[in-house]
């Protein structure tokens, strides 16, 4: 019994003195969620990381692939049990922060964060004054993608109805998507955003969609859903008869695939005498609250570094996911891809996608849904003012 | 009404006497339910009386053997030669403290508030508080513990006094050996279902009942543990649910259900009759190529559903396949709005469940049809029935006879029918008409589906877990109870 005893104490003594021989470092777990397209890029770099880093040498970093919508949903349900370093859409920023899924950026890295990547992409990492993730990508923004043999002068949306509904193809945009939908508010001069604490709060709200600006939208929106060329939808690879469509950098590869030597990509059109403008987007890593501080500061510096601009740029070369880092923007092989040309082009007429609650989208999908459905076609100006009004007054009710 | 008067009742109005009379029976079975009720709560807390009485006669009458057992449980079998049933107790009675004031304690002494701890920040690190979620979960697992506890103890109090009274009248104690032979013999039946018990309590049972009570707590996006703490709301979400005014959850939702009862209504009986259809003619003497046309229509049945309907579903959409086909044709100039129109995306998954649904009732219907007796086709025939005569006389009541229980549970199954509905539409379109996230298409279930899994709005989905279950009981017990294979159990044996 007594030997028993020795080799236990023994035992547990070498355990204690490892523990405290790594307290330096930190060689614990790390779970990493990122998108299926980046996990072997994502790999790699974290042995990059270890190698730059003695002190986290012996980390084990587990990369799985966890689409960006996912992840936040299952960070949301599981907060303990999710990853803790995740990658996400900036629309799902509010809902994490509200959750208590994401933890405030460290002081340091957040002024090179701020130093280093575009201005839209820090605001969007940012609930009021508080910095909750690192911007990874700046590409979350859509333009106008089109079949050079169809349309005839991209710059004008009358003009590509016109000539899709000749040629018998279509015209793709997800009218019933808040995200693609402002294009018309905003390009109409119509806004909405919200107004968030520091703590994931939407605290107040700023909607001027119940303005004659937010009339001419709609009556647009209607106009072109009544186009028999116009199709609701945004992805590319689900589109079967494409003139024109408007879509993202995600779906480049698909469209140049599918339009050859036709493929095209250029800013948004005009509508009725205004500008298309809409939602420029980013993509964040976010790191999760942890209650181990050696494991969090290990966690802050890998979600730093795989932010980092020479980062971003290999991912960008890997993946062609457009940069929010300034010096990797500037890179040659960035300048010189038509599709993030074409992006930053739009940019000018883009504002940066801020917070807004999880209802906001569904709302925007029913006033999408309701003009696809054609319930609107034959509305008069007055009631259209109302659908409008609606649509703000039920926005205003997500402020808490 | 006599059973004579009764039987010279033409059809419709059998079923329509049928109807009024359960009618009115709804009042005398809530009267009689109430009197069971009342009858049943004096009797549970009667009895409850005269077990407390009964344990306080059995310490005033114990010797000191039977007192200490009321602390120590398992004493006194130990002391009166019935150690393997002492130890147990005692074992239980062991791990019960320790379970108590290790792990059970805390949760249950937070249980009426759910938590009062905050989450804190210490500098970067986080420090988590009370943890809503498992205060929640555990406190009814306590609960359920301690109500075993002391019916355990029951028995040990029970056990002593019938300990006391064998040795007054100089009775043999069951030995250790009697006892593990009784539990392989007499009491086998316990022995075999322990397992099976203890599995439903903890993955059905007490996952029930915690949805249940999340019903009433504000338990959503707002509250979410770990770091945020839920409370006790009583029946607010109810209230939100069913009354009109609020956010319009009232309307959306009796919407939501007035299309799931339609949808259960139709893709149950056109299934039924279109199938049935189906069997009948691919039976008919003087059909070639039976097994083909049976092959053919299986065939929708062996493709899962998921690559099946997520690709009918495109097919059907504004740039699919069938849009395209019809313009190409000229046969219309723009695309049917199947699935973003209300009315039309109803149509459509109706129309596309039949395509999945007939096959199935084709082969049921085929089995029984080929069951029924030959000979009264052949002497209909010779009195000179037409072919609807026949079927509305012979085929349709003993189809209805035997598929009356089938069809029920096929009512039931699609007011829960995720699958098609989600796969098909996702319950667009949405509309602004709509509050929740809801569609047009959508049933309750894939309502609650969208609440929990993207808005985590589990206090509402609780409540319309709970709504489904009340409805689906209701339809279940009336339907049931005038159903011809329970009314009428021997008319076809």
């Amino acid at each position: 019994m007594k030997k028993f005893f020795a080799v236990l104490l023994a035992a547990m003594m070498m355990v204690s003195m490892l523990s405290f021989a790594s307290a330096e470092g930190f060689s614990g777990e790390v779970k990493v969620w990122v998108a299926e397209a980046v996990v072997d890029f994502t790999n790699q770099q974290v042995e990059a990381f270890k190698a730059a880093n003695p002190d986290y040498a012996n980390m084990t970093v587990t990369v799985q692939a966890v689409g960006e919508g996912d992840a936040a949903s299952n960070m949301i349900t599981d907060v303990e049990g999710g990853a803790d370093i995740f990658g996400f859409a900036q629309d799902q920023l509010a809902r994490l922060v509200a959750a208590g899924a994401l933890e405030v950026v460290e002081e340091s890295n957040a002024a090179v964060v701020e130093k280093e990547n575009d201005a839209g992409s820090v605001a969007a990492v940012k609930m009021g004054d508080v910095m909750y993730a690192y911007p990874m990508t700046s590409d979350n923004g859509y333009f106008l993608y089109y079949d050079k043999s169809v349309v005839t002068d991209p710059t004008n949306l009358e003009a590509i109805l016109a000539d899709c509904e000749k040629a018998g193809k279509n015209f793709y945009f997800e009218i019933n998507s808040g995200w693609y939908q402002t294009a018309f508010f905003f390009g109409a001069g119509a806004t909405l955003t919200y107004d968030s604490d520091e703590e994931g709060n939407l605290v107040g709200i700023n909607c001027t969609y119940n303005s004659e600006e937010g009339l001419k939208a709609l009556k647009s929106m209607i106009k072109v859903a009544k186009s028999p060329a116009f199709m609701n939808g945004s992805s590319a690879s689900n589109a079967t008869n494409i003139g024109a469509i408007v879509d993202g950098t995600w779906d480049a590869n698909v469209l140049m695939d599918m339009l050859g030597e036709n493929f095209a990509a250029t800013k948004l059109p005009t509508v009725d005498g205004y500008q298309l403008g809409g939602f420029g987007g980013f993509k964040m890593l976010g790191v999760k609250p942890q209650v181990d501080e050696a494991k969090l500061a290990a966690c802050d510096a890998l979600a730093a570094f795989l932010t980092s601009g020479d980062v971003q740029l290999a991912r960008y070369n890997v993946a062609q996911w457009g940069p929010s880092n300034l010096a990797a923007q500037q890179d040659p092989a960035v300048q010189e891809n038509e599709a993030l040309a074409a992006l930053a082009a739009q940019l000018a007429f883009t504002m940066p996608q801020g917070q807004y609650p999880g209802e906001y989208w569904s709302l925007a999908t029913a006033l999408g849904d309701d003009i696809i459905a054609d319930k609107l076609d034959n509305a008069t100006d007055e009631e259209l003012m109302d659908v409008l009004k609606n649509f703000a007054e039920t926005a205003a009710t997500y402020i808490k | 009404m006599t059973d004579l008067e009764y039987l010279s009742l033409s059809k419709p109005a059998k079923i329509g006497y049928d109807f009024l009379s359960f009618l009115k029976r709804i009042p005398l079975g809530i009267a009689h339910g109430t009197k069971n009720l009342v009858l049943n709560t004096g009797r549970f807390f009667k009895t409850l009386w005269n077990e407390i009485v009964d344990v306080v006669m059995t310490f005033v009458n114990g010797d000191w053997i039977t007192r200490l057992s009321f602390l120590v449980m398992g004493f006194g079998n130990c002391m009166r030669k019935q150690p393997l049933r002492g130890i147990l107790f005692f074992v239980f009675q062991t791990v019960f403290n320790l379970y108590m004031f290790t792990f059970g304690m805390p949760y249950l002494a937070k249980f009426a508030t759910l938590g009062d701890v905050p989450t804190t920040k210490k500098g970067r690190v986080t420090v988590y508080g009370d943890n809503s979620f498992f205060i929640l979960l555990y406190g009814i697992l306590t609960i359920f513990f301690v109500l075993a506890f002391i019916y355990t103890w029951r028995v040990n109090v029970k056990q002593n006094k019938l300990g006391q009274q064998y040795l007054k009248e100089g009775r043999k104690f069951k030995g250790a050996r009697e006892d593990l032979r009784s539990i392989a013999d007499e009491q086998f039946h316990k022995t075999l279902l322990a397992l099976p018990t203890l599995g439903i309590f903890t993955f059905t049972v007490l996952p029930i009942i915690f949805m249940i009570l999340v019903a009433f707590t504000n338990f959503d996006y707002e509250h979410q543990p770990p770091s945020k703490l839920f409370t006790w709301v009583g029946w607010q979400n109810f209230s939100t649910l069913l009354s009109s005014g609020g956010a319009n959850y009232g309307d959306t939702f009796r919407q939501v259900l007035f299309w799931t009862l339609m949808w259960a209504f139709f893709a149950t009986f056109l299934n039924y009759f279109l199938g049935m259809l189906v069997a009948i003619m691919i039976n008919k003497k003087g059909i070639r190529l039976k097994k083909m046309w049976r092959t053919i229509l299986v065939m929708t049945i062996a493709i899962p559903q998921f690559v099946s309907l997520l690709y009918v579903s495109k097919m059907f959409a504004a740039d699919g396949l069938i849009n395209g086909t019809l313009m190409r044709w000229g046969w219309i100039s723009s695309p049917i709005p199947f699935w973003t129109n209300a009315a039309w995306a109803r149509f459509t998954v109706i129309l596309i469940n039949l395509w999945i649904g007939i096959p199935y009732l084709m082969l049921i219907a085929t089995g029984i049809l080929m069951n029924i007796p030959a000979d009264l086709y052949e002497s209909a025939r010779m009195d000179g029935a037409n072919a609807i005569q026949m079927y509305m006389k012979i085929t349709l009541p003993y189809m209805l006879f035997v598929t009356g229980p089938y069809l029920l549970t096929s009512f039931i199954g699609n007011i829960n029918n995720f699958n098609v509905i989600f796969l098909l539409s996702q319950g667009k379109p949405l509309s602004l008409e709509l509050a929740g996230n809801a569609g047009y298409t959508d049933l309750l279930i894939t309502w609650l589906y969208k609440m929990t899994v993207s808005d985590t709005n589990y206090k509402i989905a609780a409540v319309i877990g709970i709504l489904v279950f009340i409805i689906t009981v209701v339809i279940n017990l009336v339907v049931y109870n005038l159903m011809p294979s329970v009314k009428n159990e021997e008319d076809f044996q």
